[in-house]
């Protein structure tokens, strides 16, 4: 905990700096150059409209926000189980994992209209397809951080008489871990960006609905007070996991 | 009398092998690691092996662990009966050359790995690691994780592993090897004061001469891939050991011997040398 109250890191420090002065330099080109509001909004009239409609825009990050969580979360659980039950009966791999990235590399946008027919315009649709599309990462994350195990170590468990289970418990799982964290980690971004794409394609609300909307009535302050919002989930949903990454690969 | 001393003589050296190998053979496709390998281990005996880089140690070692089966043909008897080498999984303490600790885990759950494994408790596991912590020099080091540990604390967590893991066979391949000369004459002696304590069989390969001689009751010489027993010697000397025995003339004597086996054998396994020899 002390670590986290000491006085941020050069990098971040960097970060920081480097975000203002990007921020600073929008301001500023937007005033110099007169630009008008539908080509790019300075930063200040962003900010102001945050402001102004915080309750409609905290409710459709709330709505956004829990969509991408609960997907994330399933995406988790099915891709570690599936990695896991893959590396106690590794015969189907192989076929697995080839039909898993030929679906992947489809587009959400592809296949999205077909999750909106088949699990509705409602928060149903948007969490299948954060689901879906964070479980293949880190169920291919899983997988290749299963496969680092030290086959001597595998060799002394199996000398101590354990089995499959056990090994994959104490040894495989735990040398996996920073594999599997990296994977959640990267996975946090794409969740959002994911359900902010499908409410654009059809929803009752949330923060693609959001801009869906403001962009059919012009209004592109609407629309950057958005995605301002957007990317302030992103980056603190992105952080937590890294800091439970963090407390959990200790030993790295 | 003096019968019976003799009796008791016979009985410090005793004869009922725990473990026998004959007319054993291990081929990897082309190559023969063992070739008509025999030898016999006996209760409570402490046996060395030395021999020439490649020369089929490590796969001895990893049939008597149960991690493989030697060619059809070759006979394996272990506490007097014939088994396969996947029965002695989880019946052979075994102690692969590198430490393999896991950095996840603190010194105290690392060395009740193998009590895990078999189900004892966490709890009760952990009372019986924390118990033998003094004796392995551990003591106050419960709690800490690998990486905070010097290489020949690190060993000991491993022969702790290893030990806590009661079985009458204990294998231990090279465990000092990564070691400096100090550390390693140090942990030498604290391993014969184990062993001198708990009485178990070991069977421990080394590079080292010096180190076979000084630990074992016999040191088994390997010959060069094909890997077989070029010379058995009997290491008569006096336990308990004290370190200066290394210059005693009777120890010196058994070393010419044994350097001269081995030396044939480098020469042999040098000149048929291909790079492949070379990785270990």
């Amino acid at each position: 905990m002390s670590r986290l109250l000491r006085a941020p890191s050069r990098e971040v420090q960097r970060g920081l700096i480097g975000g203002l002065m990007l921020l600073g330099g929008w301001e500023a080109a937007t005033r110099l150059f007169k630009l008008p509001a539908y080509v790019l909004p300075p930063v200040s009239g962003i900010v102001e409209a945050i402001v102004e409609r915080r309750a409609a825009l905290l409710a459709a990050a709330g709505y956004t926000a829990s969509e991408a969580l609960i997907g994330y979360a399933i995406g988790c659980a099915v891709g570690i189980g599936l990695a896991m039950l893959l590396a106690l009966f590794p015969r189907p791999r192989r076929a697995f994992v080839s039909m898993a990235t030929a679906v992947n590399s489809i587009p959400v946008v592809g296949y999205a209209p077909l999750l909106l027919l088949w699990f509705g315009t409602g928060i149903a649709s948007k969490i299948a397809a954060v689901a879906f599309a964070v479980s293949f990462v880190v169920f291919i994350s899983t997988l290749s951080g299963l496969d680092r195990v030290d086959k001597r170590a595998v060799d002394l468990m199996r000398s101590f008489g354990a089995g499959k289970v056990s090994i994959l418990w104490r040894l495989q799982l735990p040398t996996a871990l920073p594999l599997i964290a990296a994977g959640m980690r990267v996975s946090t971004v794409r969740s959002i960006i994911i359900a902010i794409v499908v409410e654009m394609l059809g929803a009752y609300g949330g923060l693609g609905w959001v801009i869906y909307q403001a962009v059919m009535q012009i209004d592109f302050v609407q629309v950057w007070a958005a995605i301002f919002v957007a990317s302030a989930i992103s980056l603190l949903f992105f952080n937590l996991i890294g800091l439970a990454e963090w407390k959990l690969v200790f030993w790295r | 009398m003096l019968q019976r001393e003799g009796l008791s003589g016979t009985d410090s050296n005793p004869t009922t092998p725990i473990l026998e190998l004959r007319n054993v053979n291990k081929t990897f496709g082309s190559v023969t690691a063992l070739r008509d390998f025999h030898a016999s281990v006996a209760l409570g005996e402490f046996v060395t092996v030395v021999g020439p880089s490649g020369c089929g140690k490590s796969t001895l070692f990893n049939m008597v662990a149960g991690l493989e089966e030697p060619d059809v043909g070759g006979i394996l008897r272990f506490e007097q009966r014939s088994v396969h080498a996947s029965d002695l999984l989880g019946r052979v303490s075994f102690m692969p050359q590198r430490d393999l600790l896991f950095s996840w885990r603190t010194v105290i759950d690392n060395a009740i790995l193998a009590l895990e494994v078999e189900g004892v408790p966490r709890k009760a596991a952990r009372a019986e690691a924390l118990r033998l912590l003094p004796e392995f020099g551990l003591a106050g080091f419960a709690d800490h994780y690998p990486h905070q540990l010097s290489g020949g604390m690190r060993q000991r967590v491993a022969l702790m592993r290893t030990f806590l893991f009661k079985r009458e066979l204990m294998l231990l391949d090279e465990p000092f090897g990564a070691l400096d000369a100090l550390t390693r004459a140090m942990m030498q002696r604290w391993l014969l004061d184990v062993w001198q304590k708990n009485r178990r069989t070991i069977l421990f390969i080394t590079h080292d001469v010096d180190e076979a001689i000084f630990l074992g009751d016999r040191v088994v010489v390997m010959t060069a891939r094909p890997g077989a027993v070029k010379l058995e010697q009997r290491v008569d000397l006096p336990r308990p050991r004290s370190p200066d025995i290394v210059t005693s003339p009777a120890f010196i004597e058994i070393k010419r011997t044994l350097l001269a086996a081995i030396e044939e054998e480098s020469m042999k396994s040098f000149t048929a040398a291909t790079s492949t020899e070379y990785a270990q």
